[in-house]
């Protein structure tokens, strides 16, 4: 038996795994066309001569949708494909530990779409400044109100999203064992994440089946309830003069911990049950 | 290989005082639902011995190779590779080629080898330049794996099992669809192996050349190893002159022979 360092061989997989993302042409378009969208939704929408404020409540609906579409893309067939072509078989001769791959996989997977939704958003940042330099100045601004503070916030939030989305993008990757399976799970997710939630809680609310006091509890259901109610609440903050009331922040921050961990959890159960054979040893 | 059945009978302490023996699977069984694929199958390999299973499709050659390769748990058995069955302590167990493998496109022969070759602790550029060369694919190095043929598919699969000088290869169908000079040729590096002291089992159907390279061959049918001995005592306890005859003889009953006919000439004439 070769005895090696998980951390090393994370780093092995982690770095084929981004060169194969800069390799693909079609997610390269994809994230073109993230990038392009969120600097366009900037330049166009009232956010981005607005304040930072404006530009993330605009952003918002935008992120929430789009990134577990990237997600979903980058992540849906990244082990899946290992296993239909028999990498896996073959990584697994090499003693490679499920961790170091399942987080080989993540890591580097995540430093190309993180990379991607924080440089799109940063650029989205900038036009900020150049936007609003024509505004007229006899308006009374609060800067508090509207710092640059507050949009970093809804970067690192957003960023934490993302890495939530792939987390739960790769348990279905790596539980799916054919990738009409691993398409229709990942669509499903997506769908329930970006509107069943919502439309549940409403459904809820106007039925009266969901009382007042679960409304925190149902928001923190899903990734993308949970994002939305971190931005809205250390974000935003103040929304026409009245506090943001989306949930409990602790609730919403522990919601996306607990999504982040069960996906990479599933993800390293499912890609392959070890065989307990070597070395003058049985099965 | 040794005897199979005498083998499921073995102790550990047997099994640890062979030293010749590379891998030695005891008593392997392994059901997918309702249906048994392998039943009390033992296999062993020695150091430098050639071993091809031949079976007619669907007689459980690829769960048994999953098994002996370590990436398929069985029900019931056991798979032991002796200590002492390895050259030098940092050898890696088992190389593995599976049936189809494939391998990520946008990325060069020699950048596949070297992604593989990582993973070991005692391999370096050398390794996988001599790998290359063995293989013989050293002039297309630099080609994208995506562009290559099947038969350099799997000449790239079968290099990546010999990285790290494995005591045992575990090789699924390797001259599946490929052209008889190609079958030769992957032979005749498994023979080279062999000779460096590999232990090697092969399942195929391409009978010709197991013939020809084949220190032992072993018939699988329904599950359950009917037959292992060298080529040439094979022909001649069953008085045949041809493998498949061999196998058609050593069967328990002959109710499926037209599709093991059809099966191993469709392989031989590819």
């Amino acid at each position: 038996m070769v005895d090696r360092d998980i951390v090393d061989d994370l780093f092995v997989v982690a770095t084929r795994e981004l060169r194969t993302v800069v390799k693909t042409p079609s997610l390269v378009a994809l994230a073109g066309v993230f990038a392009v969208s969120i600097v366009g939704v900037a330049w166009a929408g009232t956010g981005g001569s607005g304040g930072f404020v404006p530009l993330t409540l605009d952003l918002l609906t935008f992120v929430e949708v789009l990134i577990p579409l990237l997600a979903f893309a980058f992540g849906y067939r990244s082990i899946l494909n290992d296993r239909l072509t028999g990498e896996l078989d073959m990584l697994r001769t090499f003693d490679v530990d499920r961790i170091a791959y399942v987080g080989g996989v993540y890591v580097g997977r995540a430093m190309a779409l993180v990379g991607v939704v924080v440089a799109s958003l940063f650029i989205a940042g900038v036009l900020v400044p150049v936007l609003t330099a024509d505004q007229p100045t006899f308006l009374a601004q609060n800067r508090a109100a509207d710092s640059i503070l507050r949009f970093v916030r809804f970067v690192v939030f957003t960023g934490g999203f993302t890495l939530v989305a792939l987390a739960v993008t790769l348990a279905v990757s790596a539980a799916a064992r054919t990738l009409r399976t691993a398409f229709v799970f990942a669509t499903v997710l997506t769908v329930a994440f970006v509107i069943g939630v919502d439309t549940a809680l409403i459904a809820g609310l106007a039925s009266g089946v969901v009382p007042q006091e679960g409304i925190a509890l149902l928001f923190a259901a899903s990734p993308n309830s949970a994002f939305r109610g971190l931005v809205l609440e250390i974000a935003v903050g103040v929304v026409s003069g009245t506090s943001v009331n989306a949930g409990s922040t602790p609730l919403n921050a522990f919601a996306l911990l607990l999504w982040w961990l069960l996906g990479l959890g599933i993800a390293v159960w499912r890609v392959w049950s070890p065989v307990g054979w070597n070395d003058d040893g049985g099965t | 290989m040794s005897d199979d059945v005498a083998a499921a009978n073995s102790t550990q302490s047997d099994v640890d005082s062979e030293t010749a023996i590379a891998l030695r699977a005891l008593d392997i069984s392994r059901s997918f639902g309702n249906v048994s694929v392998l039943d009390g199958v033992s296999v062993s390999v020695e150091q430098g011995e050639l071993v091809a299973i031949v079976g007619p499709n669907g007689s459980g050659k690829s769960t048994l190779m999953e098994v002996i390769a370590g990436v398929r748990s069985p029900d019931a058995g056991s798979v032991i590779i002796p200590a002492d069955g390895r050259t030098n302590t940092n050898q890696r167990d088992v190389g593995y080629l599976p049936q189809r493998p494939a391998f990520r496109e946008g990325f060069t022969v020699r950048e596949t080898l070297q992604f593989y070759a990582r993973f070991l602790d005692e391999t370096g550029p050398t390794d996988v330049n001599e790998t290359l060369q063995r293989v013989g694919l050293r002039h297309v190095s630099g080609r994208n794996v995506g562009s290559l043929s099947g038969g350099m598919t799997r000449l790239l699969g079968l290099g990546q099992a010999i990285l790290g000088h494995p005591s045992v290869l575990v090789l699924d169908e390797p001259g599946s669809g490929l052209d008889p000079t190609m079958v030769e040729r992957l032979f005749s590096i498994l023979h080279s192996l062999a000779d460096d002291g590999t232990g090697i089992v092969v399942a195929s159907h391409h009978l010709a050349a197991i013939e020809t390279y084949a220190d032992t061959v072993a018939f699988l049918d329904r599950g359950g190893l009917l037959v292992s001995e060298s080529p040439t005592q094979l022909l001649a306890s069953t008085g045949q002159e041809t493998l498949v005859d061999a196998f058609l003889a050593s069967m328990k009953s002959d109710e499926h022979e037209s599709t093991v006919r059809a099966g191993f000439r469709e392989e031989e004439t590819d």
